[in-house]
């Protein structure tokens, strides 16, 4: 990192903006640029703009992206999401932080290599649990591969740069210009982490050297989360034909079993390549791995992933290249909005929107026409609208996928938006933890202003409508939206008390629509097929379709769009296609750290927002994360109420005390220090901080409890008396290595903690003094002689 | 305007319209506490003590504007159970004495270190108003108590506490050598009466606690003096002359003292409750063949007495002190005087009886050797004055004010003006509902006087806000986020850097202890200014 530099400040400044509303921005640039935000620099911010000294040290310590301590050479995240917490995320950063020597209480090592936070959800929840290095994510970590994947990482610091940015090729992408075959390569950025940037490359390598006839083409999500990278080469005249689990050493194979090559030159250079392809493949031949690897859509997963769904707010769903306007044109884009700025008046389409029954996306359900019908009815000719991209449950990852895979949809969105309410700028506020999303979009909005259909002529039509992007800077409170708009005015992310709502006052007290990524997504689809065709679709309160980020304990995890009204069990098994074999489905937590768990016995509960709220959960906006029968529900409920805690703003009492308060109450469950008046106290005070908090919140903050609660209350009482029937509450748990060890001595070497003396040929004992139950030693005993009790 | 009309609890309010669900209440009379609301800040909406509920929600009566037709609930117990919890949260993180030790271990929860900083500064007749308001017989108590409020003394656990006893007495002496020693205010005469019979400790201090409530009070006593037990000690101990000067003070208050009257034999019950309006037995512990004479219904231990209402079940008719159950210690037998009297009072004003509840009071229990720390830099570094020399003849002058400044100041410096202690006590609230482990006591010595104490803010944003309006060139600010916020000034600057315009106006307002003037100081700063 480039030690600190009063110029790169005044640059900044000078770049950016002197006004409050510059603040975060600012912040978010000398971050980049030093790695933390030196106290100099704060000085010279206060300096050398009209923001008050007060505002630059509130908001700089308020969210969490802003450091105020060098980092270390390499920083590595490590996802505390939903998904990632039941798959083990804690014992991943505890042999982490061994590995690289970062002493308790401290987040760097002694010698500044490596840097160690952890960050409230990545949104790659299928690749659980996730560890993020530098610019490198990592899927499915486990603790026993820490060291090799330091070791890799290292590794791969010395290796030149190879690949190209993806986000850097042309729009149109076609490296065969006029090729009648495709193979479309998912490039959202879970599938990026699972390798699939490489196999694009590799596979545009391969056609360029074999001079194949085929457009080898980026699209964004494909879904399949569980299967990627995947592929689907579409020819004229054949079926096409789906490849999942690829690696860059299948490019060349999969193009030889495919796409003859032109000439003999391409010929020989291409089987200089099989040749190649093979050597680096030591198994098998890769000809063969990639037959293994085809799918037959007609194969019963996949086809049961995909029956089901519905695809509206992701239409065209792996075909189209996000960033093609062309394309997107050429699949109906745009429509929507032409037919609105010809045909409607402002009135008509927002009764369109409120006949269509749309419910907003982002948790609460508030009908969508009745928001803009309010904004529509305010006087003067300032007015915002804005795209909520702050999605911050863990274990949600849909507005990520919407906004990588379709930004020009959501941007259509939001311009019917505008010309309904009468607003002429729309801003996005985006997570900056989705860092392809924000560049994606911002490439979008260049295109269309290039092509003149955004600014001061909405698609050359006399309505100017200016787009911006805000970053988040790490704070899930301001996907609430009076935080979000604090927010944006640089300030900390506190709500403000509703009434006055944003639509009649909101971003500098100027009528201010906000809705959710996925709302906005819906928005075209409704305005081209009309508001009976959208009001068909689901059940009687709850219309349309729903994204949902399927994640957790499935077999068949990934992004799924499914009409409302459906069932929970449909979704867990015909489309996630059940827990692992073995293992008994026990739960969904549908939501986030607002929502609830519904057990499986009430997995016949139709997901519409009445029906859910009805079992104590709610809607959220997306993230349902299967539970089986390894999870302890006291320790989800706590680790939801840890999340709203680190979460809260700590402006009202009941949130920013009470949920400490409740945590204190649950951490005495999880470690058997708790009394029948403790779990009585949690139930009383969960039922007044739900009631007494300020904002959205507070106020669900303690439904995972309550929702527990009610569903297994059992678990609870075992809690009391010291038991987690789960095995996963660590002080209530026990190793012990039984007579069926046949001192391998596995165990005693893979131990972290040095907690098994090596004993060759004799039964290995654990010293549960040193032992910190980190299950090492259980999934390497090659004789399941580890028993927990 | 038009005006809004609006129901809370029942009851028309009309507000212009505009006007927040708060004024309303309170233009009807209502207390709804509030911490966080000052009107030129806004509504700050962040203690939510002012919960309402509207349309089956709570809502912070502050922020929300009263619309027309809007009904509210205030006064309900469910409203009160969340306002209480809101109190009980923000005392679960709040680091800090409200009173010091001393005072709340005296049963007559003497306010002690107040009586100390009036002594260390001469003040001698605010002193004795502050005893004689919470002592019945001070100069007596001031030689016989057994104090244990010096148990509790913080500078105990450095060296040994402050001589807290002998400093009442000090006090109390320096009175009666006066020719018209003090006397407490009555309230004007309420038209009841009370007869107190026996003129022990316990009925010495029923009848000066209800003489002040203005109620006429008889003492009937067997003896021809009163002072039961006291009358039996030692000359050197108690003095006489000490004794006799206290009681002058009763009868110079309006206490009437009637000779010769035995309970069951000169005098029955049924007679006393026919002619006053309330008696108390305080007859001392009984005697054997006495006891069946009384007329009251007896328990093993004594007369039969409900512990939270003093009553004995006839009506009208109470009981107190070894007449009960032992009591080891005179200032616990005042102490149930004192209990007695409050009920009695209760009993009169036609209200619920009930004995009061203890002063509430924060509590932090054990200091840590760096938090004592802070608090010794307010103590003079003076051993203890030697007893010995203080016990014939009573402290000096000069060993009095020398012993008062050893005081450490450990209780709050805002209470009795703190608002969340005040509403803590009326809403009895319980500050240990939600014990866990606490943070670290701070206190932070600001030049210009400020002491500010961290574990003392709620967070309530009126200081922040005030800079804000009054564009302080640093202000104040919160610090970091959820649990661990934090007030603070910018850019690692201190509180007194932040505060360099409206030090005074935003200590004014902070509703605890959190931001405070140091006495001392302030007063340095006066006399130093022209």
């Amino acid at each position: 990192m480039p030690d600190f530099d009063p110029k790169f400040v005044e640059q900044t400044v000078a770049r950016i903006g002197r006004s409050p509303e510059a603040l975060i921005p600012i912040l978010q640039r000398l971050q980049d640029q030093f790695g933390f935000l030196p106290a100099e620099a704060l000085e010279q911010v206060c300096a050398l703009t009209d923001i008050r000294p007060a505002e630059v040290t509130g908001v700089s310590t308020f969210y969490d992206m802003f450091r105020h301590a060098p980092v270390g050479k390499h920083v590595v995240r490590v996802c505390v999401g939903t998904a990632c917490h039941v798959a083990g995320t804690d014992k991943i950063a505890d042999a982490l932080r061994r590995h690289l020597h970062i002493p308790p209480g401290e987040d760097t090592d002694a010698e500044r290599e490596f840097t160690i936070e952890s960050v409230a959800c990545l949104g790659c929840c299928t690749l659980a649990p996730v560890v993020k290095i530098d610019g490198a994510t990592i899927g499915h970590a486990t603790a026993e591969r820490v060291p090799e994947i330091i070791r890799d990482f290292l590794a791969g610091q010395n290796r030149p740069a190879t690949n190209e940015s993806t986000e850097e090729l042309s729009a149109v992408g076609a490296n065969a210009g006029g090729a009648s075959a495709t193979i479309h390569v998912g490039l959202g950025s879970c599938c990026m982490a699972k390798g699939s940037d490489q196999l694009f490359h590799a596979l545009r390598a391969s056609a360029a050297r074999s001079g194949a006839q085929v457009n080898v083409k980026r699209v964004g999500c494909v879904g399949m989360c569980h299967r990627t990278p995947m592929i689907e080469v579409a020819r004229p005249g054949a079926a096409n034909r789906f490849y999942a689990d690829l690696t860059p050493a299948h490019a060349g194979a999969l193009l030889q079993a495919h796409f003859r090559p032109r000439g003999l030159l391409g010929r020989a250079s291409s089987l200089w390549q099989r040749a190649l392809d093979g050597l680096l493949v030591d198994t098998e031949p890769p000809a063969e791995q990639v037959a293994r690897a085809e799918m037959k859509v007609r194969d019963s997963g996949v086809q049961a992933f995909l029956d089901r769904q519905v695809h509206i707010a992701t239409e065209h769903f792996g075909r189209i290249d996000p960033l093609d306007l062309d394309e997107y044109v050429a699949h109906d884009g745009f429509a929507a909005l032409r037919h609105a700025l010809a045909d409607l008046k402002p009135e008509e389409i927002v009764s369109v929107v409120e006949q269509s029954g749309l419910r907003g996306r982002g948790g609460a359900g508030f009908p969508t026409g009745q928001k803009w019908r309010v904004m529509h009815g305010q006087p003067g000719p300032d007015k915002f609208v804005i795209c909520n991209g702050d999605e911050g449950d863990p274990g949600a990852f849909m507005d990520r996928m919407i906004l990588e895979s379709f930004p020009f949809r959501v941007l259509e969105g939001m311009a019917i938006a505008a010309l309904a309410t009468g607003a002429h700028a729309g801003i996005f506020y985006i997570r900056h933890e989705y860092p392809l999303a924000v560049r994606r979009v911002r490439a979008a909005i260049a295109t269309l202003e290039r092509r003149g259909w955004l600014g001061d002529r909405l698609l050359g039509a006399n309505h100017p409508f200016r787009v911006s992007i805000m970053e988040g800077a790490g704070a899930f409170i301001c996907g609430e939206e009076t935080a979000l708009i604090e927010s944006i005015e640089g300030r900390r992310g506190m709500p403000r008390l509703r009434p006055p709502f944003p639509a009649v006052s909101g971003l500098w007290q100027k009528p201010t629509l906000i809705n959710n990524v996925e709302t906005f997504a819906l928005v075209p689809w409704i305005l081209r097929h009309g508001s009976e065709r959208f009001a068909a679709i689901g059940t009687a309160k709850s219309k349309g379709t729903k994204v949902f980020a399927l994640a957790g304990h499935v077999v068949r995890g990934g992004l799924i769009e499914i009409p409302m009204g459906t069932t929970i069990r449909e979704i867990v098994e015909e489309i996630g296609g059940g827990v692992r074999p073995g293992r008994r489905f026990k739960a969904v937590q549908i939501g986030g750290p607002s929502g609830g768990c519904v057990p499986a016995r009430l997995a016949d509960t139709p997901v519409d927002f009445e029906s859910l709220r009805e079992v104590g959960a709610i809607m959220g906006s997306g993230g349902l994360v299967v539970l089986d029968d390894t999870t302890c529900m006291v320790d989800v409920a706590r680790y939801f109420l840890q999340f709203s805690e680190a979460q809260s703003c700590g402006k009202c009492t009941f949130c920013r005390v009470g949920t400490k308060r409740m945590l204190d109450l649950l951490d005495r469950l999880c470690t058997g220090q708790a009394h029948r008046s403790h779990l009585d106290e949690l139930k009383r005070l969960a039922q007044q901080v739900g009631a007494g908090s300020l904002c959205g919140l507070g106020k669900t903050a303690p439904n995972p409890v309550l929702t527990t609660l009610r569903y297994f209350h059992d678990e609870y009482e075992a809690h009391l008396q010291g038991r987690c029937p789960a095995g996963k509450c660590t002080a209530l748990i026990k190793y012990r290595i039984t007579a069926d060890c046949t001192g391998c001595t596995l165990c005693a070497q893979q131990c972290p903690v040095n907690a098994i003396p090596l004993t060759p040929y004799a039964r290995h004992h654990i010293d549960l003094d040193i032992c910190t139950r980190c299950d090492t030693c259980r999934k390497v005993c090659p004789y399941n002689a580890v028993e927990v009790r | 305007m038009n005006d809004c009309r609006i129901q809370i609890d029942g009851r028309e309010a009309e507000v212009p319209a505009g006007q927040t669900v708060l004024a309303a209440a309170r233009q009807l009379g209502l207390d709804i506490p509030t911490l966080c609301h000052l009107e030129k800040c806004g509504p700050l909406t962040t203690c939510l003590v002012c919960l309402v509920k509207i349309d089956g929600r709570l809502v912070p009566s502050c922020g929300t504007k009263a619309t027309p037709g809007m009904v509210v609930e205030s006064e309900t117990e469910e409203v009160h159970a969340a306002r209480r919890t809101a109190l009980e949260l923000l005392f679960s993180d709040h680091v800090g004495d409200c009173l010091s030790p001393c005072n709340l271990l005296c049963p007559l929860h003497l306010n002690i270190p107040v009586m100390i900083r009036q002594i260390e500064s001469g003040d001698y007749e605010e002193a004795t108003i502050t005893v004689r308001q919470a002592l019945p017989l001070a100069a007596v108590l001031g030689r016989l108590c057994n104090h244990p409020c010096e148990k509790g003394c913080r500078r105990g656990a450095n060296d040994d506490p402050a001589a807290i006893r002998e400093l009442e007495r000090f006090v109390a002496d320096q009175d009666l050598a006066h020719p018209t020693p003090h006397l407490q205010l009555r309230a004007s005469p309420s038209g009841r009466s009370v007869a107190i019979v026996g003129a022990g400790p316990t009925g010495l201090a029923a009848a000066y606690f209800l003489v002040r409530q203005g109620h006429a009070v008889e003492l009937l006593d067997r003896h021809h003096e009163a002072g039961g037990t006291l009358r039996h000690l030692a000359e050197s101990a108690l003095p006489r002359a000490v004794l006799t000067a206290e009681l002058d003070l009763l009868t110079r208050l309006g206490v009437r003292f009637k000779e010769a009257v035995v309970l069951g034999h000169t005098h029955q019950l049924a007679e006393l409750s026919g002619r006053y309006d309330a008696v108390v037995l305080a007859i001392g512990e009984l005697a054997e063949d006495e006891k069946e004479k009384l007329g009251v219904p007896l328990a093993p231990t004594g007369i039969k007495a409900d512990p939270n209402t003093c009553l004995t079940g006839l009506p009208g008719v109470f009981a107190a002190g070894a007449a009960v159950k032992p009591v080891k210690h005179l200032v616990r037998a005042m102490a149930e005087g004192k209990a007695v009297a409050e009920c009695v009072g209760l009993f009169l004003r036609g209200a619920a009886v009930r004995r009061t509840d203890k002063p509430f009071s924060s509590i932090m229990g054990r200091l840590d050797p760096g938090e004592l720390r802070l608090f010794l830099q307010h103590g003079n570094e003076r051993t203890r004055v030697d007893p010995c020399s203080a016990c014939a003849a009573g402290l000096k002058r000069v060993d009095a004010e020398g012993e008062a400044s050893r005081c450490l100041h450990c209780d709050c410096r805002s209470s009795g003006n703190c608002v969340l202690q005040h509403y803590a006590q009326t809403y009895g609230a319980n500050a240990d509902r939600f014990r866990s482990k606490r943070r670290p006591f701070e206190q932070q010595m600001q030049p210009g006087g400020v002491i500010f104490e961290p574990g003392k803010c709620i967070l309530c944003g009126i200081c922040v806000k005030l800079t804000e309006l009054a564009r302080e060139p640093l202000g104040l600010t919160f610090i970091g986020r959820g649990f661990d916020v934090r007030l603070g000034a910018p850019l690692n600057r201190t509180i007194a850097d932040g505060l360099q315009k409206i030090a005074a106006e935003a200590v004014h307002h902070c509703p605890t202890g959190a931001l405070c003037f140091d006495e001392k100081a302030a007063a340095q700063h006066v006399s130093s200014s022209p």
